[in-house]
């Protein structure tokens, strides 16, 4: 089955569309009668999209949504997804993959904050920018993503993966302050440059290919470690919070 | 003038020695009267269970620390979340809800009355502000003086009347309902990040024991003709071994008052523990159930822990500290000067935990092996022990022992050789529960005279009707259904009014605060003592005259006025 | 006429020993108060009626019509937004709740402008805190961080801390060492007895620092974090371990800095750490007035503290999208409602552009930075000086403030009472 999505322009475009009914499931079982928000008032879908539907689908993998347009605004697409295919064309708004299980989303553009927030499995791609809260958690809850592959191509905000506990996060470009702060298992990737990475973990694993500027001071400095043809300085910590962390870097700078 | 006819009630109330009679009960402009007229509304109670509304007589739903609480816990708010609908509000959370979600959850069940466990005196303004949004249910505030400076120094100079005329002007001035001590000088000690680790040891600075300040508050609490008794969270919750420590306790209860109990012990299933450390922990509901027995004296509720995810909170200050040590989990604490502490940390009670397990069986133990039912209320210190919202199942567990058999397989194994539960073949009745969830609380607050806990003629109108038939129900057989009828009444009835219909609330409601004001002679009033005013203000940072609760916050309200013998 | 034990309407401090001097319901004078309070009190000329733009100017209009163009506005707006509260009393925004519960809009105070972060650390950590007098009576080591109490809340030291006599204290003064931790000399830090000064951003590192100390892991560190030296490192926390009772007081200098909500944790951790060896509390400076009261009303009445979503029906809560700020700057509101606060002088300009594109209605007693924006501003009386009402000081303690003089205005609770009543007739309850 192939949905495809186009959003319409809006007269207030600055809205967000809270539009958690986009996901493979829901069109799996129904198609008709779907609706979405804009604030407080609950529309058809086709007032916010254009919906093209073609073809059956005998599984929920067998689901491909396609999202055209300015996307940007829209909210919460593909959380709780557990299976099937959701490609953006363009941006993606907040919450984009949250809670999702299974299957896979691809951005083409950049994806606002909280992408994969609370993600338990399946992949999501973005292949422009992150923003803030990647791969994160949610306000007081102590683990926050436990499964499943978030993978940036471009830069991430401020704290990408935190709380990280389980799963595979990986930024090709840079990543904001406090990259894998609070983080207690999994793995982050950083290819590029962050700063404070990994304040106060109590376990899993980084590596940052470029610089961690403003280097956390309590994190013990274990020695030199090639990992992957590549020379890592590895640390250990937490040290302020008994953390069995591990954490490589390829440059750092401590303030001092 | 409304009038209401309830008929083919199966009624069970037994402060009225009703059992199980089918009945009707009239109601005229919220109190039960001896028959009305014919334009009375009237609800057919189809033979369904009824009962006068529930009583919980220890339960933390408003006030500063169980704010912290929702405030500390987004996690546990998204967990229950309803919008707005027809007369109820938007409520969140699931052990720490809203105050509207606590109010509707609470009428669902068929809860019109309930007893806040601790109120710091200092911070009474914000309990009853949230009384006033607890719209279902009367209130009462049990206001803590387990570390209150003028008090302990009444106590250390062995001034009882002194002791008697501070609290009494406290009472009034926070419009409280009750003394509550909790772990009576501990929560001063833990001022200095310290403890008391017996009714014996000395607080810090004041020279008064534990065993003194509440020997003291319950001769006070005589003096001054309060309905409710000291109302005591004793000493070393939660250690194992406790369980001598509240023995002890126990013996200090003389027996002074021939119209409730001299001592009211709260959570005890947290203070039976024997053993020497978490590895061997075990129960000893045996002797303190044996103290009971031979205590009228002294009232309990149970403490009941439940398996799955719940907020603890108490004024235990220290005792939060020891948790928070354990499970490393987030902690708050907030101490109040001159008064008293409080601590908060989020839990998960766990049926794969041999300590958690143990906990579980104690406090079904204490019901089952207390022989009078008016000495041991059902309730689990909510939501510390679990959230009020398993009452249903505390039930089933207690009037079936299939049901409890079937539980215990799926406790940590090593459970048994530390319980004695499993042996306990008693089923608790109709009218057991009926007592330990209405009648005893109202008797054990002192509430039944101004119409609560009963249905004779006079009383509150307060009244639950539950989807059950006693006669075809064998709650032995059938816990489910036990479950599912006190999960959800057919009709919760306040004050005359259907309130909550098949967990429908059906109006905005308006409570009652009921709180105390014992009158003392003007020689003895606080408001006239130069020396407390002059320390008041010395080492509070409100002034005197800031620190009285107005009117203001008590819209509709119940005083209970006393005679103090001073 | 002196009014005496008057509580200050002003910041988190609600001291409550004012004495006020009234002659035919005016203020002549102030006494016991700071000069904020003095300016609060004696304050500057009020609106006397509501006001409507029109085309380059205003135009006076009745409350009936001021209070109809509000609910209209707020009954239209997809995603309106009410915002300030702290400054008004607990009583007017328990309305505020209902109304923004009605309509299914965004209610959110000055706390996502202020002490939010030290909200959200508290909802990962928790908070060991305690009421003001716990520190006055016993703290021998108080630690201000981030913070100049000294302007901002003038009488903080010399009600709670280093100046107000301590029960367990013999010589209050003497007997207290104040540490002050920032990034430059403020006042405050000038009468400390000790001063760390920290490069800007470097809080972090220093408070994880202090607790690898705490935990006896002091040999890690590098010899200069983030500008302090190890060994005064050290040497203030062998200064926290000796304490009795140490207390640790924080402001904006720390939640608004690099780290943000995180560098809250990190204070927080290290006092739990400190817990273990003795007793230790924190507390948030907090800044407006009763913005603490619009916290605890908020979290009782809909499970959080701040920035609550209603559009969706049930409350939704995400600081960083459903906080005022953000969704201004993101223009993700189409109508706003604003009252007991000044976003037009706090807020970033592009938050303030979006208040000027939609419709917006202020509720204030004067005309502020705000009124720029504003479509309709209604004046209302003072909580605190003729209004009366709840606020919670910054530990928590609820006071009632009273009037000092008679109000010829509405106060906030009629006002909103007044719009709650007319949406819920529009919605038929």
């Amino acid at each position: 089955m192939k949905v495809t999505l186009e959003v319409r322009p809006r007269r207030k475009p600055h809205l967000p569309i809270e539009a958690e009914k986009i996901v493979p499931r829901t069109f799996f079982e129904e198609t008709d009668g779907l609706s979405v928000f804009r604030g407080n008032k609950e529309l058809a879908l086709e007032e916010i999209f254009s919906v093209a539907i073609e073809g059956e689908a005998a599984s929920v993998d067998g689901v491909e949504i396609t999202i055209l347009g300015d996307s940007s605004r829209i909210k919460r697409v593909g959380e709780y997804m557990d299976g099937g295919r959701i490609h953006v064309m363009g941006d993606i708004g907040m919450h984009c993959g949250n809670f999702m299980s299974a299957g896979e989303i691809v951005i083409d553009g950049n994806a606002d904050a909280w992408l994969g927030r609370e993600m338990r499995g399946g992949t999501i791609r973005c292949h422009g920018s992150a923003g803030d809260f990647c791969a994160a958690g949610y306000r007081g809850e102590k683990r926050g993503m436990r499964g499943g592959t978030v993978e940036v191509f471009g830069d991430a905000g401020d704290f990408t993966a935190e709380t990280l506990a389980g799963g595979t996060v990986i930024v090709h470009g840079n990543a904001g302050d406090l990259a894998g702060v609070d983080m207690k298992d999994g793995v982050l990737t950083i290819m590029g440059d962050t700063s404070m990475a990994c304040a106060n973990m109590s376990g899993g694993r980084a590596y940052v290919h470029g610089t961690v500027y403003d280097m956390i001071p309590t994190f013990r400095n274990i020695g030199r470690e090639t990992v992957g043809g590549d020379v890592f300085t590895r640390f250990a910590g937490d040290i302020a919070n008994r953390g069995k962390g591990t954490l490589f870097i390829r440059n750092y700078k401590y303030m001092d | 003038m409304t009038e209401l006819l309830i008929r083919n009630a199966c009624v069970i109330d037994p402060i009225n020695d009703i059992c199980g009679e089918i009945m009707d009960i009239a109601v005229r402009d919220g109190k039960i009267v001896e028959s009305v007229g014919s334009g009375a509304e009237v609800i057919d109670a189809g033979g369904s269970l009824t009962m006068p509304g529930g009583i919980d007589a220890h339960t933390h739903v408003c006030g500063t620390k169980v704010n912290f609480g929702r405030y500390m816990s987004p996690e546990d708010m998204r967990a229950g979340r309803t919008a707005r609908r027809g007369h109820m509000h938007a409520t969140s959370g699931y052990s720490v809800p809203t105050t509207y979600g606590t109010s509707y959850r609470y009428s669902a069940m068929g809860y019109t009355t309930a007893l806040e466990g601790a109120m710091a005196p200092l911070e009474a303004r914000h309990t009853h502000e949230e009384f006033a949004y607890t719209p279902l249910q009367d209130m009462m505030a049990n206001t803590l003086f387990d570390g209150n400076w003028p008090v302990m120094q009444a106590i250390h100079d062995g001034d009882i009347k002194r002791v008697a005329a501070i609290v009494g002007w406290t009472l009034s001035a926070v419009k409280g309902f009750a003394i509550k001590l909790t772990n009576p000088g501990g929560t001063e000690a833990w001022g200095w990040g310290k403890d008391v680790s017996s009714i014996r040891d000395v607080v810090p600075h004041f020279e008064v024991t534990p065993a003194e300040i509440i020997r003291a508050m319950i001769e006070a609490n005589e003096m001054l003709n309060l309905p409710h008794s000291v109302h005591l969270h004793c000493n070393c919750l939660g250690k194992p071994g406790n369980y001598e420590t509240t023995l002890e306790t126990f013996d200090l209860v003389p027996n002074t008052n021939d119209k409730r109990q001299s001592l009211y012990a709260t959570h005890v299933q947290f203070h039976a523990y024997g053993g020497s450390s978490w590895r061997d922990i075990c129960s000893r509901s045996e002797e303190i159930c044996r103290a009971i027995n031979q205590k009228p004296q002294i009232v309990m509720d149970m403490g009941q822990v439940m398996f799955g995810k719940t907020t603890t909170m108490t004024a235990d200050g220290p005792m939060e500290f020891n948790l928070y040590r354990l499970y490393h989990n987030k902690w708050s604490n907030h101490d109040v000067e001159l008064e008293t502490g409080s601590g908060i940390i989020p839990v998960y009670y766990n049926r794969k935990n041999l300590v958690n397990s143990i906990m579980w069986a104690i406090g079904l133990e204490l019901a089952l092996l207390t022989d009078n039912p008016w000495q041991c209320i059902l309730a689990t210190d909510n939501p510390n022990g679990a959230p009020f919202v398993k009452y249903p199942e505390i039930i089933a567990l207690l009037m079936s022992k299939r049901y409890r058999n079937g539980v215990f397989q799926t406790v940590h194994p090593d459970t048994e050789h530390n319980v004695p539960l499993a042996a306990l073949d008693r089923e608790l009745t109709w009218k057991e529960i009926a007592i330990m969830t209405r009648a005893a609380p109202a008797k054990a607050l002192g509430i039944v005279d101004i119409g609560k806990g009963h249905l004779g003629e006079g009383a509150d109108a307060d009244i639950a009707i539950y989807p059950l038939n006693i006669n075809e129900i064998d709650p032995a057989k059938a816990p489910e259904e036990v479950i599912r009828a006190f999960g959800q009444t057919d009709y919760t009835i306040k004050r005359g009014r259907v309130v909550c219909c098949r967990g429908t609330c059906m109006v905005d409601g308006e409570n009652t605060t009921i709180w105390v004001n014992p009158r003392i002679s003007e020689n003895h009033s606080m408001d006239h003592d130069p020396e407390f005013a002059r320390n008041f203000d010395k080492n509070y940072t409100i002034r005197m005259r800031n620190y009285p609760v107005q009117e203001e916050y008590l819209q509709r309200n119940l005083c209970i006025e006393t005679e103090a013998r001073l | 006429m002196k009014k005496c034990d008057v509580i200050c309407p002003f910041c988190g401090c609600l001291c409550d020993d004012l004495e006020i001097t009234v002659e035919d319901n005016r203020i002549l004078g102030v006494d016991n108060g700071c000069t904020l309070a003095n300016a609060k009190f004696m304050g500057k000329e009020r609106l006397t009626s509501p006001i409507r733009r029109t085309d380059g100017g205003w135009e006076d209009i009745n409350y009936d019509e001021a209070i109809r163009y509000t609910v209209d506005m707020l009954l239209d707006a997809d995603r309106p937004l009410l915002y300030g509260w702290s400054g008004t009393h607990g009583e007017a925004q328990c309305i505020g709740v209902h109304m923004c519960e009605l309509v299914g809009g965004i209610i959110d105070s000055t706390t996502s402008v202020c002490h939010g972060p030290s909200i959200l650390a508290i909802q990962e950590v928790g908070h060991p805190g305690c009421t003001l007098g716990q520190v006055k009576n016993r703290a021998d080591v108080v630690i201000y961080w981030g913070c100049n109490p000294l302007e901002a809340h003038p009488r903080h030291m010399s009600r709670y801390t280093t100046y107000a006599d301590g029960y367990f204290l013999d010589n209050a003064f003497r007997d207290r060492t104040v540490v002050v931790v920032d990034v430059r000399e403020t006042e405050t830090a000038r009468v400390a007895d000790e001063f760390v000064r920290i490069k800007q951003g470097g809080d972090y590192a220093v408070l994880s620092a202090l607790r690898a100390i705490v935990r006896g892991k002091g040999d890690m560190i590098p010899p200069s974090v983030a500008g302090v030296p190890r060994s005064q490192l050290e040497r203030i926390v062998r200064m926290c371990k000796d304490a009795k009772f140490g207390a640790v007081f924080f402001g904006l200098g720390l939640t608004m800095t690099k780290g943000k909500y995180k560098n809250i944790r990190n204070a927080i951790e290290l006092v739990d750490e400190l817990s273990r060896h003795t007793k230790f509390t924190i507390t948030p400076m907090r800044g407006h007035w009763n913005v603490y009261g619009s916290n605890e009303v908020f979290t009782w009445m809909t499970g959080y503290p701040y920035a609550i979503d209603f559009c969706r029906g049930i409350a939704f809560y995400n600081p960083g999208e459903t906080s005022a700020i953000d969704i201004l700057a993101r223009k993700e509101c189409d109508a706003c409602m604003i009252i007991g606060s000044d976003p037009g002088a706090h807020f970033p300009r592009k938050c303030v552009e979006h208040l000027a594109d939609i419709p917006t209605v202020v509720i204030d007693p004067v005309p502020t930075m705000t009124t720029a924006m504003a479509n309709v501003q209604i004046p209302v009386a003072v909580s605190g000086i003729d209004a009366e009402g709840t606020a919670y000081r910054m530990d928590g303690v609820p006071f009632r403030v009273k009037k000092v003089i008679e109000p010829t205005l509405p106060s906030d609770t009629e006002v909103l009472g007044d719009m709650f009543a007319r949406m819920k007739e529009a919605k038929g309850l």
